[in-house]
C-alpha cells in the first residue's frame, strides 16, 4: 500500500492513492460519527441531516444542485452507518474543482430550507413503505434489532415512521453543529490526482468549516442476549423464506480476530465453504448460503444467511444449527485451514487492485480505529493463524446457546415446523412484516 | 483491418511463429487487428484455427488478471417448453470436469485466490474469473477443460434444478419487480424468443433432464461460438502459448442455425392488470426499442437519461419532487442484439394510483415528441453516460466485461467508446426523431400492479 496519511502535526488528515489509468477522481469526506449519535427516539436523524445538507447546499434548491452535479459528470452522495458518515464524490478529472465546490457548499453552507425537510420526510416515508417489498431487507432489519437489543447498533440508520415524525428542524441543526466540525473530518482521494492537489483541496474545504470539540467515543460493546430466540416476520403468500441466524461476532481488537475470520471462511465465507456445500450443492435448498463477520468500531454480529423455499425452511434451520454445533465441537480441519489461508492470502490482491480500494482500506482503518498495521500486515497475520487458534476462537466467540433466529415467511405455513426444529427455544414471537421493530 | 499495432506487429508475428510451431491440431493462432480501447489501452484480436476469438488487453496497473469467456448463446436460443436451459447450464458449468472430481473447479480456483462468477441473458452466457497474475496458467487450463470435458450427472442436475428454482423464487416469484418485468416482456413480445425469461418458466426448470443439458452443451459450447477475453497484467507470449496449448485441442463444431423469429410490429397498446403482494401500485411500461447496434440506440438511450436518469431528470422532477406521486422512477433501454424494450418502472406513493402516474408520464413523453430537449439536458445526460462508462473500467474485470459484452453482442470489442463518441455527436434533432419514432403509444405494453390485500384483510372486508 503506497498511500500515506500526512503526518505533520495539526495538518488535516488526508489519504491519497494516485492512479492515472482513468481520467476519474474519487474522494471521501468522512466523519467518525454515525447514526449512533441520533438523538434518543429519533433514529434516522443523521441520515436525514446529511440528505437535507445535500439538498440545500449553498442555499440553492435541490434540483439546481442535482443538475450542477450531472453537468460536471459527477456523482455526490452520503453513506451513513452506525459509526460513520461518509460523503462520497466521483467525477471526471476535468470537473474536480467544480464538484469540490459543491461538496464545500454541502458541508459548510447547507441552507436547511424548512420546506425541503418536509419534502424529504415525505419521501423517506414513501421509501419505508416501498422497503416492505424487500424480504431480505426485512430479515436484516429485524435480526439487527433483536441481536443488539438496547445497544445503538439495533437502531435503523434510515429510521422509522414514528422516529422520523418526531424530528424537528432544530434537532438536525444541533446535530450538524455538533458533528460537522473541521476536526472531525478525514479526507481520502483516489485516482487521477496527486497528493499536493489533494491536500490543497482538503485544506480549502476544511478552513470553511467551524472548528471545535467533536464527540468522543460514543458507545460500549453490545451485550449478549442470553438464550435462543425466534422472530417470525409474518408476510402473506411467501413461497420462500429469508433466514438469518446468529449472535455477537468479532471485534478488530480481539486477539483472535483473524483466527475467527479464517474459521468463518471455512464455514460460510466462500462459494465452496461448508454452508454452500451442505445447503446448496448437496441439497439444493437455497440459492445462497453464507456466514459473515463484519467489523465496526464495536463488536458486530455473526450471522448465517439462507433463503430456502417455505417447505425447506425448517429442515434448513435444523441443518444450520447442527453445522454450527459441529463447528464448535469439532472445529475446522488442518486441510481446511490450509485451504482458507491460501484463499485469503491470494485473494487479498483484490482488496488492493484499484486506487479507490487501496485508499478505502486506509480510510476504514482510520474510521474504525483498527489496530496499527491491520491491513498492511494482514497477509502475514493470516499466514500465522494456527489450527488451535482458529478452533479456539470459534468456541470462544460463536455461541450456539445465545442465538437470534429471524425468519421472514408466512407464519401460518412455516411457524410450527420451524419452532419444532429449534431445541431449547427460550422465546418465540410472530411480528407483522409492516410493524416497526420495538 | 484496422491496424493500430504499428511497430508491435513484427514482435507479435515473431511470438506467433514460436507459438504456432508447437500448437496442437486446432491451435494455430492468427493476429487479426489491434483496436484502441479508450485513451491508453489497446485490444489485440487473434483468431484460433478452431474459431475461438481471443482478445487481449494488457493493463499493468495491478498484479491481477481477469479471464472472461463469452458464449454466443442465451435464452433466445432456447425453445418453448425448454426455457431457462441456458441459465441452468451456466450453473452446471461449475460442477465437474472429467478426471477432476465434483467441486474441484471452484475449490481449486478459490485456493488460488480467484473471484469467479457467471451470468446469462437474452443473447449470451459469460463466465468470469479474476485471479492474481501468478495463477493465470491454472485458469486457462481449467476454463479450456470445462469447455469440452464437462461431466453431467443426474444427481448434480437434479440438485442444480432445485437451486435454480430457488433462485427464481428469490428473483421473480417473491419479488414484485422481477415478476412484473417478466410479465411485461411476455406481453410485449408475441413471437420473438425475447418473450420468455432468461431464468425460464418454473415448469420448464422442473422438467429438464440430464439429456437436455448434454444436448445443449454439445450444440453451443464450442470454441467457434466463444470469445476469450484476457485483461490485466500478463505476458503476451506466455498467454498466446497457453491459450494455444489448452484450447487448441478442441475442434470447431457445426453450430445450430438459430430459428430466429422477428417480432411483428405492434399496432395497438397492450395493457395487463395484476394483483401482487405489495404495498403500493406500480406502473411498468415497455416501448419497443432499437437493437444495440442500431444507429438510433445511442439517441434513445440519451433520451432515457434526460427523462429518467437521476434526480435532475424530467420524470423524477415531476413525479417525485413536484407532484409527490411516485417514490421511485427509473428506465432502461435494453442492450440487445435484436430490438428490445425501453422499459419504464414507476412506483406510486401510498394513496396514489398507477393511472395518475400514467397521465404525467404521457404528458412528459408527449413533450419530448413535440419539442426538442434542451442542449443543457443533453450535455448533462452525456456527462452521466461518460461517468458511467469510466466508472465501469476501474478493474481488470470491468474492462474484460465491457470488452466481452460488446464483442458478444456487436462483434466490436471497443464499441463502448464508439458509443461514447456517438453520444457526443448526437444533436437535439436526433433525440426528437428518436422520440417520435419509438415513443408511439400504439407500440407500448403496460403492466399495472395493484396491491393484493392479505387474505385475512380480504376476509374481514367481506
Amino acid at each position: 500500500m503506497s498511500a500515506q496519511a500526512s503526518a505533520a502535526q495539526g495538518s488535516p488528515e488526508v489519504l491519497v492513492e494516485t492512479s492515472h489509468a482513468l481520467p476519474l477522481v474519487s474522494f471521501s469526506i468522512a466523519l467518525k460519527t454515525g447514526s449512533i449519535l441520533d438523538p434518543e427516539g429519533m433514529s434516522g436523524a443523521t441520515r436525514m441531516m446529511t440528505r437535507w445538507m445535500r439538498r440545500t447546499a449553498g442555499g440553492r434548491e435541490a434540483h439546481v444542485i442535482d443538475a450542477e452535479i450531472d453537468a460536471l459528470g459527477g456523482a455526490f452522495g452520503a453513506d451513513v452507518s452506525p459509526s460513520t458518515l461518509v460523503f462520497q464524490g466521483t467525477v471526471i478529472t476535468r470537473s474536480l474543482d467544480g464538484l469540490m465546490r459543491i461538496a464545500a457548499d454541502v458541508l459548510a453552507r447547507p441552507g436547511f430550507a424548512a420546506a425541503e425537510l418536509e419534502r424529504l420526510r415525505r419521501e423517506t416515508f414513501a421509501e419505508l413503505t416501498e422497503s416492505l417489498d424487500d424480504d431480505r431487507g426485512l430479515s436484516r432489519r429485524w435480526f439487527r434489532h433483536r441481536v443488539f437489543g438496547s445497544h445503538p447498533y439495533a437502531r435503523s440508520v434510515t429510521g422509522t415512521v414514528s422516529s422520523l415524525t418526531r424530528i424537528q428542524p432544530s434537532d438536525l441543526k444541533s446535530l450538524y453543529q455538533r458533528v460537522v466540525r473541521a476536526e472531525n473530518l478525514i479526507f481520502a482521494f483516489s485516482g487521477d490526482i496527486e497528493r499536493p492537489r489533494a491536500e490543497a483541496l482538503a485544506a480549502e474545504l476544511r478552513c470553511q468549516l467551524a472548528g471545535g470539540e467533536v464527540p468522543g467515543e460514543q458507545s460500549a460493546d453490545p451485550s449478549v442476549i442470553a438464550g435462543r430466540h425466534l422472530t417470525l416476520v409474518d408476510k402473506p403468500e411467501r413461497t420462500q423464506t429469508q433466514i438469518l441466524i446468529g449472535g455477537l461476532g468479532t471485534h478488530p481488537q480481539d486477539e483472535d480476530h483473524l483466527a475467527l475470520h479464517v474459521a468463518n471462511t471455512v464455514f460460510g465465507g466462500t462459494f465452496t465453504a461448508r454452508m454452500t456445500q451442505e445447503v446448496r450443492a448437496k441439497r439444493g435448498w437455497s440459492y445462497g448460503a453464507y456466514s459473515s463477520l463484519p467489523i465496526d468500531r464495536r463488536r458486530q454480529a455473526f450471522s448465517m444467511w439462507t433463503f430456502p423455499k417455505a417447505e425447506d425452511a425448517a429442515p434448513c434451520i435444523e441443518l444450520q444449527l447442527k453445522m454450527l454445533h459441529d463447528l464448535r465441537s469439532e472445529g475446522i480441519t488442518k486441510k481446511e485451514l490450509a485451504w482458507a489461508k491460501k484463499y485469503l492470502v491470494r485473494s487479498h490482491a483484490f482488496a488492493l487492485d484499484t486506487a479507490s480500494k487501496r485508499v478505502g482500506l486506509l480510510l476504514d482503518s482510520a474510521l474504525y480505529g483498527l489496530p496499527a498495521g491491520y491491513y498492511e500486515n494482514y497477509v502475514e497475520r493470516i499466514k500465522a493463524v494456527t489450527l488451535e487458534a482458529a478452533n479456539a476462537s470459534v468456541e470462544k466467540r460463536l455461541s450456539e446457546d445465545d442465538l437470534r433466529i429471524t425468519v421472514v415467511g408466512t407464519a401460518g405455513q412455516i411457524g410450527d415446523a420451524v419452532k419444532a426444529v429449534i431445541p431449547n427455544l427460550a422465546s418465540s414471537e410472530v411480528v407483522a412484516f409492516d410493524a416497526e421493530p420495538s | 483491418m484496422q491496424d493500430t499495432s504499428g511497430r508491435r506487429l513484427p514482435a507479435i508475428q515473431k511470438m506467433l511463429g514460436a507459438v504456432n510451431a508447437k500448437a496442437p491440431e486446432h491451435g494455430q493462432l492468427e493476429f487479426v487487428e489491434s483496436v484502441p480501447f479508450g485513451a491508453s489501452l489497446i485490444i489485440d484480436r487473434y483468431r484460433m484455427a478452431n474459431g475461438l476469438a481471443l482478445l487481449l488487453c494488457e493493463d499493468k496497473s495491478a498484479p491481477v488478471v481477469s479471464v472472461h469467456t463469452w458464449f454466443r448463446v442465451g435464452s433466445r436460443h432456447e425453445q418453448e417448453g425448454k426455457t431457462g436451459l441456458a441459465h441452468l447450464f451456466e450453473h452446471l458449468m461449475f460442477n465437474e470436469i472429467e478426471g477432476r472430481g465434483a467441486g474441484f473447479f471452484d475449490r481449486k480456483l478459490e485456493e488460488a485466490g480467484a473471484e469467479s462468477n457467471a451470468s446469462t441473458w437474452l443473447d449470451w452466457t459469460q463466465y468470469n474469473i479474476a485471479i492474481p497474475k501468478e495463477q493465470l496458467g491454472l485458469v486457462l487450463e481449467l476454463e479450456a477443460e470445462r469447455m469440452s470435458k464437462l461431466v453431467l450427472r443426474e444427481p448434480q442436475v437434479t440438485s442444480e434444478k432445485e437451486v435454480v428454482a430457488n433462485e427464481r423464487r428469490y428473483r421473480v416469484d417473491d419479488d414484485v419487480e422481477g415478476a412484473v418485468s417478466e410479465l411485461l416482456w411476455a406481453t410485449a413480445f408475441t413471437r420473438h424468443a425475447y418473450k420468455w425469461p432468461t431464468i425460464g418458466w418454473m415448469k420448464d426448470i422442473e422438467g429438464f433432464t440430464t439429456e437436455d443439458c448434454e444436448a445443449f452443451y454439445r450444440a453451443f459450447y464450442a470454441p467457434n461460438n466463444a470469445a476469450l477475453i484476457i485483461s490485466g497484467d500478463f505476458k503476451v507470449a506466455d498467454v498466446l502459448s497457453r491459450v494455444s496449448q489448452n484450447y487448441g485441442v478442441m475442434a470447431a463444431s457445426t453450430l445450430p442455425v438459430e430459428d430466429a423469429q422477428p417480432e411483428p410490429p405492434q399496432t395497438s397498446e397492450r395493457r395487463v392488470e395484476v394483483k401482487k403482494q405489495t404495498t403500493t401500485e406500480k406502473l411498468v411500461v415497455g416501448y419497443h426499442a432499437p437493437a444495440l447496434g442500431d444507429f438510433d440506440h445511442p439517441a434513445i438511450s440519451l433520451l432515457s437519461e434526460v427523462l429518467f436518469g437521476g434526480r435532475a431528470s424530467r420524470l423524477h422532477q415531476r413525479l417525485v419532487r413536484e407532484l409527490e406521486l411516485a417514490s421511485e422512477v427509473r428506465a432502461f433501454v435494453g442492450p440487445f442484439h435484436d430490438p428490445g424494450l425501453f422499459e419504464i418502472y414507476l412506483a406510486a406513493r401510498e394513496g396514489h394510483s398507477a393511472e395518475e402516474l400514467l397521465v404525467v408520464l404521457d404528458q412528459e413523453l408527449k413533450k419530448v415528441c413535440d419539442a426538442p430537449v434542451t442542449a443543457d439536458e443533453m450535455a448533462r445526460a452525456s456527462a452521466r453516460f461518460e461517468l458511467g462508462l469510466l466508472g465501469g473500467l476501474e478493474t481488470a474485470d470491468g474492462k474484460a466485461s465491457t470488452i466481452g459484452f460488446y464483442e458478444a453482442v456487436l462483434g466490436r470489442p471497443a464499441a463502448a467508446f464508439e458509443r461514447l463518441e456517438a453520444t457526443r455527436r448526437l444533436t437535439q434533432s436526433d433525440l426528437l426523431r428518436a422520440a417520435r419514432r419509438y415513443l408511439d403509444p400504439n407500440r407500448r405494453s403496460l403492466i399495472i400492479v395493484r396491491p393484493e390485500p392479505a387474505k385475512a384483510e380480504a376476509e374481514a372486508a367481506e
